[in-house]
């Protein structure tokens, strides 16, 4: 098992954000989680990621423990995540801002050598900038790009730290169908191409049931389901508590 | 000297009186941080400003319990102006604005007051009934003291009752937690800021008031005041006005009794406190949730 | 194309402008007087420190005056009771200086700004406080460190740091080796780490870093330049004086670096040589300096935030803009709040 979570609990005072969920990814997925609002999605992406501390339980990635470890080491263990607001660094440059996400492989204490002279994690960046297709606005100040480019910037400096396990939070939030249709396709590219396990939080059902091989349904911090995008769409309670009502199956 | 039980006690009174004053002050700073997430670096200035209005006001018409009063107005009106025409148009941009914003006021003000009034120091005289002590069984407070015990607790009783029972304290703690939905409700978020600010540091001009019979109004009374209120406020846990007063309470005794052994070091000992208190448990004693 | 991957847009100083501020100093004496020209160089460099912590990794500290005045007086103190050479006694300077930001560092670095910019106020009082009477006996009080025998350099080579001119040399000599340096840790992969920091911290979190640790050696490589500037002072001045301790000095360095730029390398620098500058012109004619310093800082913040460099510098950017690509949308602010 790629990442597993053993029973695992967020609670903020009396409100149990997420409750006893055992969770499984296996290497090479795209699973999709799926749930109504206040279901605890973004923050079972958090206690993944390390950005809170569990409350109970247990997250298991690659074998190891990772429950008790702060953000910058899960980042280092391999798992990365997207914000759901684009959280990018507005004054430094479109390139920059993957480079300097780049850098982070490699030991930082360095005070001596000009940044800009390690041809690697440059060509690195270069090659992710294509990917998330930034290559001619690899210049402009992070702050000056549209929310489509900005969602983009953000899986680029997200795949700068190779990760092994990409967390994305609500990727085509904001996004033009237009736009939605060339992140569906880049997505999937990143898990045949790359070879990236990759766990989603969408409300378009749309991209959920076009692009992922299974999907979870959570509903106030506990799992309701869990399914291939069929079963879920089929299945009666996820229709009733979050699909709208019955569907034609 | 010999460390009798009296002596204890007098200066534990001492410094419950020393700390009376602080209290305040740091409500003040935690009101203000609190709605405005607005660090005011010009907290003893204010302090400053409502000893001098305390001083005017008192000189002009020969009566102390008017001073008080106009002390609190004063300031908060200075207060009121200083938050909309100098730290409005701040909100929004670096969180760092702000504080550099209040530290040049009070760079500025503090040397417009030198001008104006010099750099003598100005005493304000007790009315008869404060003269003197109360005195049992060998332990004596100064009446004034008590008198700035008394008021802290009036004005602490005032601020809770203010917040938790009135519908403007009510709008207050609401906005202080969600300001995007209290606007949503047609109330004008901008102007309860403004009100908060001026309330923050009326208190602290209270503060001074209340201070200038003790130690005498001059300009330069005000940065040192700031510093401390910043122990006072990071002793606590900024953002808590439980922690204002433990803080306080604490700053209160520990100056009163290093006075007592070691007057060379009593400035000195707030900050020692602080350093140990931080290595000790590293959110303060009432720690807000820090946000990262 | 593929060959030159640096970006276009250049963070930081360009070799260029470095350069051209040393090679300004080296006749800058000749110009305005000595003893300006010399103080330039110290708060200079002492800006510089102080804008290594505050422009590029974006922590705001009120206290800077501390590690500043420590570096003054231990130089001070180790020439007058040690009799030390000058080098010795400016090593002692840099080493307390770089211990005192490690402590501060070890206890307050991991805190939100605001708590960290108050304790750092605290910590700059509590020295001055020390200074002005527990150690009275040491440090002179109120009166600063006085009698600091007659300063020669010894080695390599016999300098009297009593003359005006050898004095200025050996002060532009060691201000521009630091600003060097500094430099050059600016633009190293740690150097890009603060800017990160201080664009986003949270996202640099995110993406491996230990920001914690950066933030603490970035404070203490600030903590070890002010002290040298600190050591220089006394060295220029002959003495140790308290006001290098006072808050007001810790104000002025930062309204020295907000007036010339506090996002840009030189801007400090520039911030540090205008200000003094108009001081020595004005001070005489002006009373009021302080009051003047006041509403400057305010005027600064309301209105002139990047400060000169800054200014000048986007100006700059702007007019050499030629990312006009058609497609700029305006932000659309289709943040769809969810609780997920």
């Amino acid at each position: 098992m790629y990442l597993e979570t053993k029973n695992l609990c967020k609670y903020f005072g009396g409100l149990k954000a997420v409750d006893r969920v055992d969770f499984q990814v296996r290497e090479g997925q795209l699973k999709s989680i799926i749930g109504p609002n206040g279901a605890g999605k973004t923050t079972f992406f958090n206690l993944l990621c390390g950005l809170y501390p569990p409350t109970s339980g247990k997250i298991h990635f690659l074998g190891n423990d990772i429950t008790d470890k702060k953000m910058n080491q899960i980042s280092q263990v391999g798992i990365t995540k997207t914000f759901q607001i684009t959280h990018v660094f507005p004054r430094l440059s479109v390139f920059e801002n993957v480079r300097i996400s780049a850098q982070s492989r490699k030991s930082s204490f360095n005070f001596w050598k000009k940044a800009d002279d390690f041809s690697e994690i440059n060509e690195r960046t270069v090659e992710i900038l294509e990917q998330v297709k930034l290559s001619d606005r690899k210049d402009r100040l992070a702050s000056t790009l549209s929310h489509g480019d900005r969602k983009y910037l953000e899986i680029g400096i997200a795949l700068s730290t190779n990760p092994k396990l990409l967390l994305l939070d609500e990727p085509t939030a904001g996004m033009s169908p237009a736009e939605t249709v060339l992140a569906m396709k880049l997505i999937r590219d990143l898990r045949d191409r790359l070879n990236l396990t990759i766990l989603l939080v969408e409300h378009d059902m749309n991209v959920v049931m076009n692009i992922s091989d299974e999907v979870v349904c959570l509903n106030e911090g506990q799992v309701l389901a869990c399914g291939s995008p069929q079963e879920i769409s089929c299945n009666e309670v996820v229709q009733r508590v979050y699909l709208g009502g019955p569907k034609e199956c | 000297m010999e460390l009798t039980l009296t002596l204890i006690i007098t200066q534990i009174l001492f410094g419950l009186a020393l700390g009376a004053v602080y209290i305040m002050m740091a409500s003040g700073l935690t009101i203000i941080f609190g709605l405005l997430d607005v660090v005011n670096f010009a907290h003893g200035t204010f302090y400053m400003l409502g000893a001098f209005a305390a001083y005017i006001v008192i000189s002009l018409f020969g009566n102390f319990w008017l001073g008080l009063p106009c002390a609190i107005i004063l300031v908060g009106l200075i207060g009121w102006m200083t938050e909309s025409l100098l730290i409005k148009p701040l909100y929004g941009k670096d969180p760092l604005y702000p504080l550099l914003l209040t530290f040049g006021f009070s760079i500025a003000v503090t040397d417009l007051m030198r001008w104006i009034f010099g750099t003598i120091p100005k005493v304000i005289e007790l009315p008869k009934g404060f003269a003197g002590s109360f005195m049992s069984a060998g332990i004596f407070i100064p009446k004034y003291r008590v008198f700035i015990i008394c008021l802290t607790i009036a004005v602490l009783l005032f601020l809770w009752f203010f917040f938790k029972k009135t519908n403007l304290g009510m709008i207050i703690r609401a906005a202080t937690r969600d300001s995007l939905m209290v606007r949503t409700l047609g109330i004008n978020v901008p102007r309860i800021w403004t009100f908060g600010f001026a309330l923050g540091v009326g208190l602290a001009g209270l503060g001074g008031a209340v201070n200038s019979s003790i130690v005498a109004a001059v300009p330069d009374m005000g940065v040192e005041m700031t510093v401390e209120c910043f122990v006072v406020v990071v002793i606590g846990g900024l953002g808590s006005l439980g922690g204002a007063i433990l803080g306080g309470l604490i700053i209160g005794q520990v100056i009163s009794f290093v006075s007592l052994f070691a007057s060379d070091w009593s400035n000195v000992a707030i900050f020692l406190t602080m350093f140990f208190i931080l290595l000790v448990r590293t959110r303060g004693l009432f720690g807000e949730a820090g946000r990262l | 194309m593929k060959n030159d991957l640096r970006p276009k847009v250049q963070r930081g100083a360009g070799n260029r402008t470095v350069w051209l501020a040393l090679l300004v100093c080296i006749v800058l004496p000749f110009v305005i007087s000595i003893p300006l020209a010399t103080e330039i160089m110290i708060f200079g460099l002492f800006a510089l420190a102080f804008n290594l912590l505050l422009g590029y990794t974006g922590v705001l500290s009120f206290g800077h005056a501390a590690y500043f005045g420590v570096g003054s007086y231990a130089c001070g103190m180790a020439i007058r009771y040690a009799g030390a050479s000058i080098w010795t006694s400016l090593l002692i300077s840099i080493a307390l200086g770089s211990l005192l930001a490690a402590i501060v560092g070890a206890l307050a670095i991991k805190k939100r700004g605001v708590y960290f910019a108050m304790i750092s106020m605290a910590v700059g009082q509590m020295f001055y406080f020390l200074a002005l009477s527990p150690l009275k006996r040491w440090t002179g009080g109120e009166d600063g460190l006085k009698f600091i025998p007659r300063l020669k350099l010894e080695f390599p080579f016999f300098v009297d740091l009593g003359s005006p001119y050898p004095l200025y040399f050996f002060v532009y000599i060691i201000v521009g080796i630091s600003i060097l340096v500094i430099w050059r840790i600016l633009n190293s992969p740690f150097g890009r780490l603060l800017q990160a920091i201080r664009e986003n911290e949270e996202r640099t979190i995110a993406s491996g870093y230990n920001v914690t640790m950066a933030k603490f050696v970035s404070l203490v490589f600030s903590g070890f330049f002010s002290a040298l500037a600190g050591g220089l002072f006394t060295i220029y001045l002959g003495y140790g004086p308290l006001h290098s301790l006072y808050w007001l000095t810790s104000g002025t360095i930062l309204l020295m670096t907000i007036l010339g730029g506090m996002h840009t390398f030189i801007g400090p620098v520039v911030g540090v040589a205008v200000f003094l500058y108009v001081q020595n012109q004005f001070s005489r004619y002006i009373e009021r300096w302080e009051l003047l310093v006041g509403i400057l800082f305010i005027s600064l913040v309301l209105i002139f935030p990047d400060g000169i460099v800054g200014t000048i510098k986007n100006k700059y950017l702007e007019r050499k803009a030629d990312d006009t690509s058609p497609e700029t949308e305006p932000e659309l602010n289709a943040k769809t709040e969810t609780e997920g």
